[in-house]
């Protein structure tokens, strides 16, 4: 067993005037180098388990291990350096900062580990390298296409090895040509580097080029796409 | 730190305007603050070396009228200092009288064969060199002195700017010429520079034997000693009446029979005064700064309020809250210092311009900006910006890492 993600019973409850129960006894786990993708209807507490595995949002009860450490109840500047070190964000938007160009974007994980400037700029670049942005490496993002921002957004994602990439929607702006691009990285990363990837996704297309579908419903995994792996199946694909 | 200063150059490029109209109401505050200073400084400056300089420890007593009556004089009579109140009153407060000197003024006119001005004498004893601080001004010959008194020498000394009138022909000394006052000759012993005083001085026993009334003295000149604080100086004022009071027969206690001004006490009074100048000067540049302030933390609440959703992608990519109060607080005190400094720079120059101009009149004596002044300056100000940033930033902490899940 070398699972990435165990999630057990782990229930959330937003509080107001009618307290609303989003997710009910949440179980799933991932193994280490799936590509696997969450799928679910508006309301159905998609977003909510998305915050909780991304340790942006906190859960009232159950239990939630992210690389064998438990996420529960973590001071903010914990939080903020588990998402730094073991998880690498790729967001619907793209998310980078527009005054920033490729690698300044890239390499700003690594400015929040500290890590000098020189050094950093140099990772970054291989990053981009990788994604084949080395000639977009000093422009602002405002001047590339959907395409190349999700590439450096993914390279940003990348580059402090983390155990886990979340990806939000990954190509819910981007159009059907360069959605398959980047499903493409997603799979070579999976494949060629043993990437652990969970996609967030509404799109049948793309959750059919993952190796395994989770769908929630109603704040709890749909009977039918099982929450954790059948051992077989990840068998006989390894 | 480096870093951190990329960091804040790249998000002020990033809304140059907003950054440059935000942070001219910081130059301005310190613009006013620094010249305001520099003002009250050269006044205070001025004051010290013209007032100060002077012999500030004495008093200078006139005789006036009555206003009570009192041992058998009615009110309205008229008192005359003379010889006696010259002797009397270091004998007679010892404690804190150095000496009395008097001086009579006279004449109407000083002339020469070929020139004339209109300019009364004053009869002094040689200590008035001191007193008048023209005992090193002297440019040729020497002022009056004992000799000169005792034996009511008809000499003269004058001003450099009438010496040049009364003496025109270029490269001619006026020591040793004779000059023509109320129908007698006097002879020049000494020429004096100063920028505040041009007068005529000759002997007073000279003075005395050509005035109309010998016995009036007119002035008392009261030298004081062991006077430290303004209760001293009040005493040494009423010792001094006392005496008087008792020589010319009227009521201590009356207000009008004799005036006496206290430069000691005027002077203590006048450096209060200065004080209150500088802690006003301050208060009021510092409430012209804080407008600039205010203006920079609104901003700040501005761009925090902007860069919810960048704060927010910051946090979820491994951001820890002291990072982003640290920026924001760095950005609000580099504002508030670059312009903070453009305004002292500003200051100083209009400063030195003032004291360009004012310089050749005299008005201020050196109205320029001190190091000290600077450093307080820039304590100041990164105060300021740090109060300016801190609402802002505690602002920012509030923004949640989910905030970058959200669309813009």
């Amino acid at each position: 067993m070398n699972e990435i993600i165990r999630l057990r019973d782990v229930n959330k409850t937003y509080d107001g005037a009618v307290p609303l129960h989003v997710l009910r006894g949440i179980d799933m786990s991932v193994e280490k180098g799936e590509l696997v993708s969450i799928m679910g209807a508006s309301g159905s507490g998609k977003s909510t388990l998305l915050n909780i595995l991304g340790i942006l949002d906190n859960y009232d009860s159950g239990e939630y291990f992210l690389d064998g450490t438990l996420i529960k109840n973590l001071s903010e500047n914990k939080a903020a350096e588990y998402r730094n070190k073991l998880i690498g964000f790729v967001f619907q938007s793209f998310n980078l900062i527009n005054y920033k160009n490729a690698v300044e974007n890239v390499a700003l994980p690594l400015f929040y580990q500290g890590i000098s400037r020189k050094k950093r700029n140099a990772l970054a670049m291989e990053q981009l390298e990788r994604m084949g942005l080395a000639d977009r490496a000093h422009h602002l993002p405002g001047e590339l296409s959907g395409g190349q921002k999700q590439r450096v957004a993914i390279a940003r994602a990348m580059i402090t090895d983390p155990a886990l990439i979340l990806a939000d929607e990954p190509t819910g702006a981007l159009d059907s040509q360069t959605s398959k691009d980047v499903m493409k990285i997603f799979r070579q990363l999976n494949e060629e580097e043993g990437k652990t990837i969970v996609i967030v996704t509404h799109d049948p297309g793309v959750a059919a080029q993952t190796n395994r579908l989770i769908r929630i419903s109603d704040g709890v995994i749909a009977p039918d796409s099982p929450g954790t792996p059948e051992i077989p199946q990840l068998v006989i694909s390894q | 730190m480096i870093d951190l200063i990329r960091e804040i150059m790249q998000t002020l490029r990033n809304n140059k305007l907003r950054t440059i109209l935000t942070g001219v109401a910081v130059s301005w505050g310190v613009f006013m603050l620094i010249t305001l200073l520099a003002l009250a400084k050269g006044i205070t400056d001025d004051f010290e070396q013209d007032v100060m300089g002077k012999n500030m420890t004495r008093l200078r007593v006139f005789g006036g009228r009555t206003s009570v009556p009192w041992e058998g004089n009615r009110e309205g009579r008229r008192i005359r200092l003379d010889e006696k109140d010259l002797h009397t009153v270091p004998s007679g407060a010892k404690e804190y009288v150095e000496d009395v000197t008097t001086n009579i003024w006279g004449g109407s006119s000083v002339s020469t064969k070929d020139a004339k001005v209109n300019l009364s004498y004053s009869g002094v004893y040689p200590s008035a060199a001191k007193e008048q601080q023209i005992d090193d001004k002297m440019t040729e010959g020497r002022f009056l002195n004992q000799p000169d008194l005792d034996e009511c020498r008809k000499v003269v000394v004058i001003s450099d700017y009438y010496a040049g009138q009364l003496f025109p022909a270029e490269g001619e000394s006026a020591v040793g010429k004779t000059v023509i006052i109320n129908g007698l000759a006097f002879k020049v012993v000494g020429v004096y520079k100063s920028r505040w005083n041009r007068d005529v001085y000759i002997p007073f026993t000279t003075a005395r034997l050509m005035a109309s009334d010998r016995k009036d003295l007119g002035e008392l000149s009261v030298n004081l000693k062991n006077v430290m604080n303004q209760e001293d100086g009040e005493e040494a004022e009423k010792q001094v009446k006392n005496i008087l009071a008792k020589n010319h027969g009227f009521s201590p206690d009356d207000e009008s029979a004799v005036w006496i001004s206290n430069y000691f006490t005027n002077a203590l009074q006048a450096q209060q005064g200065l004080g209150i100048l500088d802690v006003s000067v301050w208060v009021l540049g510092i409430l012209t700064l804080l407008t600039g302030i205010v203006g920079i933390s609104n901003i700040m609440f501005v761009s925090v309020k902007e860069r919810t959703h960048e704060i927010g992608i910051r946090r979820a990519i491994g951001a820890k809250p002291r990072k982003i109060l640290i920026q924001i607080l760095a950005e609000a005190v580099s504002i508030t210092l670059i312009f903070g400094y453009i305004g002292i720079v500003m200051g100083t120059a209009v400063t030195q311009l003032i004291d360009h101009i004012f310089n050749e009149s005299g008005m201020l004596g050196n109205p320029t900006v001190s190091l000290t002044i600077a450093f307080e300056v820039t304590v100041v100000l990164v105060l300021a910006g740090a109060l300016a940033g801190l609402f802002p930033a505690l602002k920012a902490l509030k923004v949640k890492p989910v905030e970058a899940l959200r669309d813009e």
